[in-house]
């Protein structure tokens, strides 16, 4: 249904020149055999016939917002959606009817990025709403290519990790398999790891770079998403030392989770299951080795408009979403696969954006920050505890063999 | 199999080790029989089941493949935490990686169940060429450690089913107690120190 329209929405140099969509036929649909495809961003999927048709849909649907948005472009002009310069224009009258404008564009904004950004307006969007393209003009044009070349050939524990991490980030992917793949996401993580040595590399930064690249089209675009990304949208230290801000945050869904879901909360708490042990990977690869890629770039358009809150209110969902099968289980092994095969069949975003906004109810980002502050001298507590008894350990060891 | 007196036993069981050291990859082949030249990097942690039948009682392990990179380490006790089994790894071609594995017996000892049953895996033992960690002195540190070793190879399967059988064997067959509270004070007082550097 999607083959050629599809492929005319979506362009960029990153993707396999050809993509085939599998169409179940009469015999398979019978036999609902497991099928193999190809998603919008190269990802081999495997799935039964029910999910391709779950994709098909969901395509349609995101023809027909393509359509809502490019008939508000036609109304309102081709960048309206860009942020508003309000504080550079003349005083009077004038710059009321604009703030009023900029009001109404930013509500029609708002509900339009929940029902998803088309992909080709991605990256344009993106880079706007994240700020990526404020804190892109603070510096020389030249920046990132500069940066590029003045680290060029220099080797650090980063870039050791990072090269290690190339071929074990999405393999199978047809552009990450390649050398010229490899090479640009081994551009965008390395030139981080310069501009941030306090970050440097974090295991976990190479599938987000990956997926910024697929979407952005340059490097260039992609290096500026994950800084904006690390600097401003998430929380501080998320990547850094020892994951502090992971650590906090994953305490912050704990106490979202009761309040949010308190059944489900108190029965896995009996079970002895503590929710961090699945969640930790949700928030540092922002769900994109647990969700369909289409789905996790949807997660995404929400997460760079409305910033890190986003991260509970999907997490919550899939833990709502399973409500019933997850009061039924008595073993940890069972709460894990629920929550995988649900994640993994997500093909439909609506699906679990609704419950993440609509159903799991309102949080301000000002609350989750109070909670934030609340939780992090716990957290620097006992990891502080840890590095000490570490440390007592291996006093008392006897001398190892130098490291190199 | 099934008779009155078989036993079932779930004990959770955790792989520790430096990045890159193969802990995947063992449990890949482990659990389903294979192996991949590139296999993702894990992140926070995997989980897997996988259930063996030996003599007297039938073992259900759930497994916690965890991240091998140092700022992850920070993350491990919520994983070990509880375990009645461990399996160590480290890359025998790789002795920095044998350091790292001996700081995680060391934690193990000091912070993990007390009966835990622990395995020193030398993985990689099929890169002949490249070894830099002989058998004879992964033994050696076993033994003073009372823990068992094998050389494992993922890749060809060499003692892959046999460190988690010799596991199954060695736990005890009363469900191990559980260690509910989290992080266990240490009893020793502090020490000041700079940070403690293990795998980088
Ligand atoms: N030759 C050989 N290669 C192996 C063996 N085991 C693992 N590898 C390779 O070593 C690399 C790392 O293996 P993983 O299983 O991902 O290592 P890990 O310990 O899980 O790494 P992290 O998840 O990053 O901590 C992969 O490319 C594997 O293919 C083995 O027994 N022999
Ligand atoms: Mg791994």
């Amino acid at each position: 249904m999607f083959g050629t329209q599809a492929r005319g929405e979506v362009s960029h140099e990153f993707q396999p020149p050809l993509m085939q969509y599998w169409r179940p036929n009469i015999y398979t649909r019978r036999a609902n055999i497991v099928v193999k495809f190809q998603d919008l961003y190269g990802f081999t999927v495997e799935g039964n016939v029910d999910d391709v048709n779950v994709l098909n849909e969901v395509r349609e649907k995101v023809r027909q917002q393509g359509r809502v948005w490019w008939a508000l472009e036609a109304n309102k002009g081709a960048n309206w959606y860009l942020q508003p310069q309000i504080s550079s224009l003349s005083e009077g009258i004038g710059v009321a009817a604009l703030k009023l404008s900029a009001l109404a564009n930013s509500i029609t904004l708002k509900k339009l990025i929940r029902k998803g950004i088309p992909p080709v307006l991605r990256p344009k969007v993106w880079f706007s709403v994240s700020g990526a393209a404020k804190k892109r003009s603070t510096v020389p044009e030249s920046y990132y290519n500069d940066l590029i070349k003045a680290v060029e050939g220099k080797v650090t524990p980063a870039t050791k990790q990072i090269d290690h991490d190339l071929p074990r980030t999405f393999p199978g992917h047809p552009w990450f398999d390649t050398q010229e793949g490899r090479a640009a996401l081994r551009r965008v993580l390395v030139g981080y790891s310069f501009r941030d040595c306090h970050v440097g590399y974090c295991q976990g930064l190479n599938y987000v770079a990956a997926l910024l690249l697929l979407v952005m089209k340059t490097e260039e675009d992609a290096f500026w998403m994950l800084a904006v990304l690390l600097e401003n949208v998430l929380v501080n230290d998320c990547y850094t030392d020892n994951l502090s801000g992971c650590h906090v945050e994953q305490r912050v869904f704990k106490d979202l989770l009761s309040k949010k879901c308190p059944r489900i909360a108190a029965h896995l708490e009996a079970m002895e299951f503590d929710v961090s042990l699945v969640a930790t990977e949700w928030f540092l690869c922002l769900f994109s080795k647990s969700l369909p890629s289409e789905t996790t770039m949807r997660v995404w358009d929400v997460l760079f408009y409305d910033g890190a809150k986003v991260l509970f209110h999907v997490a919550l969902a899939i833990f709502k979403m399973n409500e019933e099968e997850l009061l039924m289980t008595s073993q940890i092994g069972d709460v894990i696969n629920i929550l995988q095969r649900s994640t993994h069949h997500l093909y439909d975003p609506d699906d679990l954006l609704t419950v993440a906004f609509d159903k799991i109810g309102s949080m301000t980002s000002t609350t989750i920050t109070k909670q934030r502050k609340k939780q992090e001298p716990a957290v620097m507590a006992e990891l502080d505890q840890r590095l000490r008894r570490l440390n007592s350990l291996k006093m008392d060891d006897k001398p190892d063999s130098p490291r190199e | 199999m099934a008779n009155s007196r078989n036993k079932n036993i779930n004990a959770k069981l955790v792989l520790l080790g430096d990045v890159g050291a193969g802990k995947s990859s063992l449990v890949l082949r482990f659990v389903k029989g294979q192996f991949v030249d590139f296999q993702e990097s894990t992140i926070g942690a995997a989980f897997f089941s996988q259930t063996l039948a030996v003599n007297d009682a039938t073992i259900k392990f759930e497994i916690w493949d965890t991240a091998g990179q140092e700022r992850y380490h920070s993350l491990a006790p919520m994983y070990y935490r509880g375990a009645a089994a461990a399996v160590v790894v480290y890359d025998t071609t790789n002795q920095a990686s044998f350091a790292c594995a001996k700081k995680w017996v060391t934690e193990l000892q000091e912070q993990g169940n007390t009966n835990i049953v622990m395995a020193l895996a030398g993985n990689k033992s099929d890169l002949l060429d490249s070894r830099k960690v002989t058998a004879e002195e992964a033994q050696v540190y076993a033994q003073e450690n009372g823990l068992f070793f094998m050389e494992t190879s993922a890749k060809t399967a060499q003692n892959v089913n046999e460190i988690f059988h010799e596991i199954a064997k060695r736990l005890p067959r009363a469900q191990p107690p559980q260690n509910p509270s989290g992080m266990v004070l240490m009893e020793r007082p502090p020490v000041n120190g700079t940070s403690s550097s293990c795998c980088s």
